[in-house]
């Protein structure tokens, strides 16, 4: 399993501009805890809803986590029009 | 039709004036100056407090003295149609509160004109004492309006007369003393307004300007070229102590997250990216919906040294730039770009490269330009040119082709003189009318009501954009009802969140037509209010996040301020009123419902990129869903106000019998 996360500038805490996720992951549920744990500052911002997904340069603008991801796919984490508030969601 | 069998605007202006309240009505009022260019006579009263409880002070109140003031058998640039400034309720008294607007018919689009600005003119106005400034009359000679130490002079403008933007902010400074952001702010024209170009703006600032609907030409038509307010910054005697509940917005302001990582580091040019992955970033005068990561915000940072604000404002959203050390450069700085014109002057016009996009916007903030417009005039030519519906025997020899950074400088200095193909330019969307391009040429003309669209995202996606385009009172335009979070998956994804932020279900997908008309209507309503108050939008809920301050907060330091007690609930009502007296002097001025649309290209041509491939707007659902906004927002089918509530509004705005 490799998928490759692209990542705004707000979230290149280290100075890389995208990292490869090997653990297994089916959805972008998956995704988001694995990030959760491994991307400094990722927690934060998406607690604070102002970050969307594209899979593949696909924008996916509802039923996020519901996406399934592949091995090989190119995600890509981008700031929102919106965001700034805590959206109250037990899932991810 | 002359309202109220009054036939000249001075038998209006006499007559309103016996209606009006000689005081102020409640702590922090400003004056509202009747100034007549033509005679050069002041005259001043206040607001009224029914005219404050029924729409407020800056956009609200403008409407109420344009809907009694406006004599619809002239024309937009007829001297005896006011040009309207108006500060909001809190504008220089709250954090992010800078904003007026300029209101007037416009002599672009021929609906109303009604354009936004902050910087530092709209506080200073309220700090001298003004809420309101009611402008008509051509002056005998060009005129510099001189506001300070509660006075009014009617200065020559001579001197000043040719000068562009940079040119007439230093030579201003230099002549009158002072020093801009401390006790020196102006709104201005440029050549462009004084050649009456119909994209021409009122500048406030650097680059801050009254943008939309040809406020320049409208200013330029009654030989005004400047008003400058002179004056010591202060505070305001308000009626409860109201600094710690600033502070508590301002805390508010700087903890959100949208405002923290994005507006306050890269400003707006951060949502091209979002835009263009969509698949919703117009291109080519939307022929095309995506474009290059060359343009993409991380790409500008090079040449930002820095970030500028309005007037005690903490966000500090405006970004500048530096593109050289070459201090002959005229064009090698300046303030911006915002992501309107590096959409309209990148994908728009198929720029590809960031650095004649930064300079293309130095020009354009110089000569005065709406850059929304202007790009999208120039956008509009080129692809009548790609067609052949225009040829090199209309332009004058020039080729208009896509991407050519040079042939667009050209343009915008062209335009500013009105000359050559530049004059055709100059006529914006009106220049069909004007005889400069066959009528098939309207179909790629990318406008409503007459105003070409402001922003660069394409909405044949999200179809709460697209009735917000539609519907907007001022004509393409997506400040007045942006559901912005429609963008946002985490928000579309948790109905209950989203049910409350709207007032009821709002559908989760962003290219669904069904309950759309809902958010449209609380963000409307919303927005309405923020520019009654004064706030910026982008500092206002729901526009970039749910968090920022809305009705509440706007209620709560209202109640401090003024001592006028508004609930959320009233405040929405207010919203909701402003855009009933615009839609009704929209009605004297022709518009009807089958103005609320969309371009053609829209419903007749699919997106062909991205996630939502084939994507277009469908004229039946769009049609059901306008009537339900129609519905839902107390308009009868003609999409004015209806019956009772009509008459609730004109019974307030034509005062006592």
């Amino acid at each position: 399993m490799s998928i490759t996360v692209r990542l705004p500038t707000t979230l290149q805490t280290s100075g890389q501009d995208s990292l490869t996720i090997t653990e297994p992951v089916e959805n972008i549920a998956e995704l988001v805890r694995v990030l959760r744990r491994q991307l400094p500052g990722f927690p934060a911002q998406w607690d604070d809803s102002m970050l969307n997904f594209s899979v593949n340069d696909e924008v996916v603008l509802h039923r996020a986590e519901e996406r399934v991801l592949a091995s090989g796919d190119v995600v890509e984490i981008i700031l929102a029009l919106s965001g700034g508030t805590p959206v109250p969601r037990s899932a991810c | 039709m002359l309202p109220y069998g009054l036939v000249t605007i001075e038998d209006r202006v006499a007559r309103l004036l016996t209606e009006l309240p000689p005081n102020p009505q409640f702590p922090t009022q400003g004056a509202t100056l009747f100034v007549d260019l033509a005679r050069r006579q002041v005259r001043q009263a206040y607001t009224p407090r029914r005219i404050i409880e029924t729409f407020l002070a800056g956009r609200g109140a403008n409407m109420f003295y344009l809907y009694r003031l406006l004599d619809e058998s002239l024309d937009p640039i007829d001297p005896s149609v006011p040009l309207i400034f108006g500060s909001g309720v809190l504008t220089g008294i709250v954090p992010s509160a800078a904003r007026g607007n300029a209101t007037s018919w416009s002599p672009e689009s021929g609906v109303l004109m009604d354009s936004n600005a902050g910087d530092y003119f709209p506080s200073f106005l309220k700090m001298n004492g003004i809420d309101h400034l009611v402008i008509y009359g051509r002056a005998d000679a060009w005129t510099v309006l001189w506001l300070g130490d509660g006075q009014v002079e009617f200065r020559d403008a001579t001197p000043y007369l040719g000068l562009d933007n940079i040119d007439m902010r230093d030579r201003i400074a230099t002549d009158l003393g002072g020093t801009w952001t401390r006790d020196l702010a102006m709104a201005n024209i440029t050549r462009a307004g004084e050649n009456q170009v119909l994209t021409s703006a009122i500048m406030a600032g650097p680059k801050a300007c009254y943008a939309r609907g040809g406020p320049g030409a409208k200013m330029g038509s009654l030989k005004m070229k400047a008003i400058v307010v002179q004056g010591q910054t202060h505070d305001f005697e308000t009626a409860q102590p109201y600094k710690q509940y600033n502070k508590e917005i301002a805390t508010k302001l700087l903890n959100t997250s949208v405002v923290k990582n994005a507006l306050r580091t890269m400003g707006t040019p951060f949502l091209y990216r979002p835009s263009r992955v969509l698949g919703a970033m117009g291109t080519k005068n939307n022929q095309e919906t995506t474009w290059t990561d060359r343009l993409d915000a991380e790409n500008i940072t090079p040449y930002r040294p820095g970030m500028a604000g309005c007037f005690r404002c903490p966000v500090n959203c405006r970004p500048l730039n530096q593109l050289n050390d070459d201090q002959a450069d005229r064009y090698g700085r300046g303030d911006g770009p915002e992501y309107v014109t590096l959409g309209k002057f990148g994908p728009n016009v198929g720029i590809d490269q960031v650095e004649p996009v930064i300079r293309l916007n130095n020009i354009c903030n110089d000569l005065g330009l709406d850059t929304a417009s202007t790009g999208s005039a120039i956008a509009w030519a080129m692809e009548l040119y790609q067609r052949g519906i225009v040829s090199k025997s209309d332009t004058g020899g020039l080729e208009l082709t896509w991407g050519d950074a040079e042939l667009v400088e050209r343009l915008l200095f062209a335009m500013s003189h009105r000359e050559g193909f530049g004059n055709v330019l100059a006529d914006s969307t009106r220049a069909i009318e004007r005889g400069h391009y066959p009528t098939e040429a309207r179909k790629y003309c990318m406008a409503v009501k007459g105003l070409m669209q402001s922003d660069p995202h394409d909405a044949r996606i999200l179809k709460a954009f697209a009735l917000g385009l539609a519907v907007s009172t001022r004509g393409m335009d997506h400040l007045r009802n942006r559901v912005t979070l429609e963008i946002n998956a985490r928000i579309n994804d948790d109905p209950g969140f989203k049910a409350k932020l709207y007032g009821g279900p709002v559908s989760a997908q962003p290219n669904n037509y069904e309950t759309k008309e809902r958010a449209v209507r609380v963000c409307e309503n919303i927005y309405g209010v923020g520019d009654a108050v004064g706030m910026c939008r982008f500092t206002t809920k729901l526009f970039n996040s749910p968090s920022l301050p809305g009705l509440e907060e706007f209620s709560s330091q209202i109640a401090n301020v003024t001592g006028l007690e508004f609930d959320a609930d009233v405040l929405d009502r207010i919203g909701l009123n402003i855009m009933g007296v615009e839609r009704l002097i929209n009605h004297r001025l022709g518009v009807r419902r089958s103005d609320d649309t969309l371009p053609d290209r829209w419903f007749d041509e699919e997106i062909t990129v991205g996630a939502y491939k084939t994507e277009k707007i469908d004229r039946q659902e769009f049609d059901a869903m306008l009537s339900r906004f129609y519905a839902i927002s107390g308009l009868s089918d003609e999409g004015v106000p209806a019956e009772a509530w009509r008459q609730e509004l004109e019974l307030v705005l034509s005062g006592p019998a």
